[in-house]
């Protein structure tokens, strides 16, 4: 089989297409076509400015983030707390966002319910690119029967019905809480961070600068980390980011099921599910509202960062 | 699902039984044999003011009715599949039973022409109607109900509730006698579950070719097709042993396990007729002048179905009752019921409501924080210092998901540290049967005759956590065990009336179970259904036309 | 190119293999067994044992998987333990359901992409652009279990426009069938577009930039010619590479959808069997899907090479 590494340096493209599985040629595509934006109509590689949205979403995802920090800190009520007297109130002084139907404050459930997306979503994150980021730096840059092996498994790995791995896997290590649920979602995502970090380094590895310090001398581990790694990085950043979301939408989707952490604790995505069911949605739509439009805005906000860092932290520049 | 709102609820056999997370109850409730005050008719508004789901004017023939149920059932064939309110009204519309619940309580022959005792009530002989004709145009026999009966007593699930039964004979093509063990008087009943909904003998023959999804029965209607999860459809049946029914051409039914879906495609137009679990659905469609409603508020002819909580009787700590009293004493059923019950509970102490004979003022812990607290004190006192740990378990259902969280709220506040659980419907019977929990949420009861609770509430049953006990909560009480047992085999009324007030009372002093609120069925359907709750039985008389969710679709038509 | 389907075909085999040995292992370790779902509470050891023998579930894992394989080679992919209907069957009604839905989504998001791609990539970066770009980001922020219920809630419910849930055969009534599709797949629809339109509209632009384009412009070509007739073949790469992933994806990811819309396909009846334990159900369609992903991958690495024969293999 002809490497891949062998093919002209300079065509990337079809470098790594030629990918040994099918399929796996899509994803590396679609990478590749993450540096292709910041082009202006006159071929200039543009450094647009991130403009007002960019720092508005980057306020919003700060002060979720600040807020499930310091949840504890601050003078919230008890977010499990139900006073049977107010049940499905509108907005007050003193439930600002109004309460729920077990009469439980709305505000206090949106704010501790962001750290169970919040930590899902970069925790699952955090491990997928560290685990996934380095089985594709080596496999990308070493190749041989390593980068075969791994390149398989991730292929048939993402053949499989992504939900019932899931749906098995909270159900076979039970109770559920958020570390497991982080963890085995973060697993999960490995192998698509996998396919991304190794065709990302694949398309540098035989980049001119690669080969000088290859016949400079310098060691494996040097141009992994010295002359790749800071080039897989953007990459590995902006595709984080899209995964962040993604992975906030799948605790949404488990706990849906009512497979996500245990109740009482509040999760975006078990408020979105308790307001929809029960028939609750036409008498309280608040108790869905607010965490929906919560994650709406999250989401929102970590595209539109992870597009605008996109731009900015385009590579090809430097490379060139 | 969630499910998903369990996505799937499978409910065990027959309407005796029991269990677990949500909806685990079979069809029908109850009777008692004393028969109950309170009459035949369920509550219900419209704005014509008739009394909803009873047809007036003369029916019309044709058209289809398309009705939401509450979940998916496993199948027809009543010797291998489990039937709760779904598998029920699906039997009544493609087979007939044998026997049915009157308006007035009392067991009334229906697809038999008669079903009489001996003096000693241990010989029960039933007669069959002549020219009864399944719908593959084989014809009702003895030696058809015999092979019924073979298959339902070999198999796994239905051979434990014949146990009564010592053996059976047909003497005549039209005569079918059953040999009870031991008198009672109550027999009959147990004919109106699935062991006495007769199939047809293919149907027999084809389950041990591994498979039998189409229902060949007596009924109204006769299969068309059916899509697990989809939908199942049945068309009229135009031989029908009573002449002139049904009214439907067809009757489909689908199942929509979401609640909040299931009453949107009623408003949107999608169904005809919803089925509801959820207290809720009658907050919002009482008083629609565009639907009727019938419920089982009022009306419930004897046991109705309860929510409660099973407590481990045979587990630290559950298995102390100081603190099966606290949990008693801390669990507000008003607050619960005001929230859940959308405001139409009434409190309960026992597996009866007033109005039925039995019903007592059992003793049963009224609501009292204080004096809760002053028990976990007692017991941190006497056991280190550390507060009780409870796990509430429950299963995967957004309903029960919100009500476990304010009972963990109540017992909190009494000093319990309180975990919740949720667990899938095929955890169940690790937990509930194997005894691995302290405490879960359960629907039951709701039975034709207390006697058919025996077997959750004998001392026979119990068994120690890691082996299978069919006594839940493994409350071992020979005072109940004895008055069990004494109800079942009496004639005298007095005495079974005496009986099972005992038994309440003894529940409420174990506290192996407590309870939460009743459990309410309801059915919304568009002003053009008519006579959904107008069971007529074909001598005459009154059935129990709305049974703890199950109708008969015979009589129904549909005004244009 | 036979070498090529010899690879290829290989390739299928190893995957069928590896993922029909994990699922049939990953079902038996569930917590909870089939006797027990299927005998609920009238659980006995001797029922149980009966029932186990019933459904060959007495026997040895490793026989319990050859049977499995060896019946599957003789197109029997058995049946359910809970309702008694086959695999086959169950496959033959979800999947149309799942292929309804994942076609007329994808309609509609090639339908709204394409044209709004090739609208903004001309102008970019003025209003319309990030108005567009700005309005695709939200759409992927809408995931289904949100967007659905107040979907029902505004179209079926007060509306009455739609039904709020099922559908009727479309061999039986093709209009109505479309016509009961329209909110399931308008549910899954929105993430497509976001990711459709983002990626067709930066690859547009960087063509705009080629050679080629400059001299159709300096030959006077309309705009119009220009961007239909040379710019849009040439930029659909990462439109047909993205499309594969999510369709891929979508095949048994629907189920929550199917779940609120009552409408069974794969993923619906695979979450059921899960939960029930229904170890045929869940071991046969999740066979069929992971190999339908394959085949899926395989029909879109073979585009590239219709799209751009330069894209050759080995």
């Amino acid at each position: 089989m002809p490497n891949d590494r062998e093919l002209d340096a300079t065509n990337n493209t079809e470098a790594v297409l030629t990918d040994h599985y099918p399929g796996m040629a899509a994803i590396d595509e679609t990478i590749l076509n993450l540096e292709t934006d910041a082009i202006s109509p006159d071929g200039e590689v543009l450094k647009r400015p991130f403009g007002p949205l960019f720092w508005v979403a980057i306020g919003w995802v700060s002060l979720i983030i600040l807020l499930a920090i310091l949840a504890n800190l601050l003078p919230l009520q008890n977010p499990n707390y139900g006073n049977y007297n107010i049940l499905n109130a509108g907005p007050s002084l003193q439930h600002w966002l109004g309460t729920d139907d077990l009469g439980r404050d709305l505000f206090s459930r949106i704010v501790f319910g962001s750290r169970v997306s919040l930590v899902v979503g970069f925790g699952a994150t955090f491990i997928s690119i560290v685990a996934g980021g380095t089985l594709g730096l080596l496999s990308g840059y070493k190749g041989g029967a390593l980068d075969s092996t791994m390149n398989a498994a991730s292929f048939i790995i993402l053949a499989f019905p992504a939900i019932i791995a899931v749906i098995a896997l909270v159900a076979v290590w039970a109770p559920p809480n958020l570390w497991k649920i982080t963890l085995i979602l973060g697993v999960g995502t490995i192998p698509l961070m996998y396919r991304v970090i190794r065709a990302t380094t694949l398309a540098f590895a035989n980049r001119d600068f690669v080969v000088a310090a290859k016949t400079m001398g310098a060691t494996t581990p040097r141009i992994l980390f010295r002359e790749i790694l800071p080039n897989v990085v953007p990459i590995g950043v902006t595709f984080g980011l899209i995964s962040v979301a993604g992975l906030i939408v799948l605790e949404g989707s488990l706990a849906f099921l009512g497979l996500s952490v245990p109740l009482p604790t509040p999760s975006w995505g078990n408020m979105i599910a308790e307001g929809s069911n029960n028939g609750l949605l036409s008498i309280n739509p608040l108790i869905m509202m607010w965490p929906a439009l919560s994650m709406f805005l999250l989401l929102l906000s970590i595209n539109l960062i992870g597009d605008r860092l996109r731009q900015r932290l385009d590579v090809r520049e430097g490379l060139l | 699902m969630a499910n998903e709102n369990e996505i799937t609820r499978r409910s065990f056999l027959s309407r005796s039984a029991v269990v677990g997370g949500a909806a685990i109850l079979g069809g029908t409730a109850a009777t008692s044999l004393a028969g109950c005050s309170s009459s035949s008719s369920s509550t219900g508004t419209t704005a014509a003011g008739s009394t909803p789901g009873v047809g007036t004017g003369t029916p019309v023939k044709g058209g289809n009715l398309t009705v939401g149920t509450l979940d998916e059932i496993d199948g027809f064939y009543a010797a291998s599949n489990h039937w709760d309110t779904s598998g029920f009204l699906y039997a009544n519309a493609v087979f007939d039973p044998l026997v049915v619940v009157g308006a007035d309580g009392s067991f009334q022959p229906y697809l038999c022409e008669s079903v009489t005792p001996n003096a000693a009530f241990d010989v029960w002989t039933l007669t069959l109607r002549p020219g009864v004709k399944f719908h593959d145009g084989t014809a009702l026999t003895s030696t058809v109900l015999m092979n019924n009966y073979k298959a339902l007593i070999a198999s796994p699930l239905t051979g434990q509730a014949l146990k009564q039964v010592a053996n059976v004979s047909a003497p005549n093509e039209s005569t079918f006698v059953y040999n009870l063990t031991a008198p009672n008087p109550t027999f009959p009943f147990a004919l109106t579950s699935q062991l006495g909904y007769p199939f047809a003998q293919a149907m027999i023959d084809n389950s041990t070719k591994g498979g039998v999804n189409k229902p060949i029965g007596t009924g109204p209607f006769m299969f068309s097709s059916w899509e697990p999860n989809s939908h199942f459809t049945a068309v009229r049946n135009p031989n029908y042993w009573r002449s002139g029914l049904p009214y439907l051409d067809s009757i489909t039914f689908r199942p929509i396990p979401d609640t909040s879906q299931r009453e949107a495609s009623l408003t949107s137009g999608a169904l005809d007729m919803i089925e509801s679990s959820d207290p809720g659905t009658i907050k919002r469609f009482e008083n629609q002048s565009q639907y009727q409603l019938v419920d089982s508020r009022t009306g419930v002819i004897g046991e109705p179905t309860m929510a409660f909580i099973v407590l481990n009787c045979a587990k630290a700590p559950t298995s102390d009752l100081t603190i099966r009293q606290a949990l008693a004493k801390a669990t507000d059923q008003a607050t619960i019921q005001k929230i859940f019950g959308a405001g139409f509970g009434q409190p309960v102490n026992g597996p009866f409501l007033p109005g039925s004979p039995y019903y007592t003022d059992s003793g049963y812990p009224t609501y009292d924080p204080s004096g809760a607290k002053d028990l976990v004190n007692k017991w941190k006192a006497a056991n280190g210092g550390k507060a009780p740990a409870i796990t509430l378990t429950t299963i995967t259902d957004p309903r029960l998901a919100q009500v476990v969280q304010i009972i963990q709220q109540m017992w909190k506040q009494a000093g319990f540290e309180v975990a919740i659980q949720t667990i899938q419907q095929a955890q169940l019977v690790d937990n509930l049967v194997i005894g691995e929990f302290s405490a879960i949420t359960a629907y039951q009861f709701g039975n034709v005759t207390p006697d058919l609770n025996y077997v959750w509430w004998s001392t026979t049953t119990v068994h120690p956590p890691g082996q299978i006990s069919l006594n839940f909560p493994r409350n071992s009480d020979p005072v109940l065990e004895s008055n069990m047992l004494t109800a079942r085999s009496t004639t005298n009324t007095a005495t079974r009336v005496a009986a099972y007030q005992t038994v309440d009372k003894q529940l409420a002093k174990d506290l192996p179970y407590l309870w939460l609120e009743q459990y309410l069925f309801s059915e919304v359907a568009t002003m053009k259904v008519q006579n959904f709750n107008n069971l007529v039985l074909p001598n005459g008389q009154k059935g129990y036309s709305f049974d703890e969710g199950v109708f008969f679709p015979t009589q129904i038509w549909l005004n244009s | 190119m036979l070498k090529y389907l010899g690879k290829r075909f290989f390739q299928l085999v190893v995957v069928a293999f590896v993922i029909s040995v994990l699922v049939f292992l990953l079902v038996r370790i569930l917590p909870g067994s089939p006797a027990q779902v299927i005998l609920g509470s009238s659980y006995t050891k001797e029922a149980a044992a009966q029932l186990n023998a019933q459904l060959g579930l007495n026997h040895s894992l490793i026989i319990q998987y050859w049977d499995w394989i060896l019946n599957i080679f003789h197109g029997n992919f058995g049946q359910s333990y809970i309702n008694n209907e086959t695999v086959a069957h169950e496959l033959a009604t979800g999947a149309p359901i799942d292929l309804e839905l994942i076609i007329l989504s994808q309609i509609v998001a090639f339908a709204v992409s394409i044209p709004l791609a090739l609208t903004t990539s001309r102008r970019p970066n003025r209003w319309f652009d990030n108005v567009s770009t700005t309005g695709t980001f939200g759409m992927l922020a809408l995931p289904p279990f949100v967007i659905a219920p107040i979907m029902v809630a505004i179209f079926a419910v007060n509306l009455k426009w739609f039904p709020a849930t099922g559908e009727v055969p479309f061999t039986q009534a093709p209009l109505t069938n479309l016509h009961d599709f329209i909110l399931p797949s308008l549910a899954i629809t929105a993430g497509s577009i976001a990711v459709y339109y983002r990626l067709l509209r930066s690859d547009l632009i960087a063509t705009l930039q080629e050679d080629f384009i400059t001299m159709a412009r300096s030959k006077g070509l309309s705009n119009r010619t220009i961007m239909l007739r040379h710019a849009f073949r040439p930029s659909t790469f990462s439109l047909m590479a993205a499309a594969g992933i999510n369709i891929g994806g979508l095949l048994a990811g629907t189920f929550i959808v199917e779940y609120l819309f009552a409408i069974p396909g794969l993923g619906y009846t695979l979450v059921v069997a899960v939960n029930q334990r229904d170890y045929l159900v869940v071991q046969g369609i999740t066979l069929v899907v992971a190999l339908a992903y394959v085949v899926l991958q395989f029909i879109i690495d073979f585009l590239f090479t219709v799209v751009d024969p330069r894209v050759i293999r080995e």
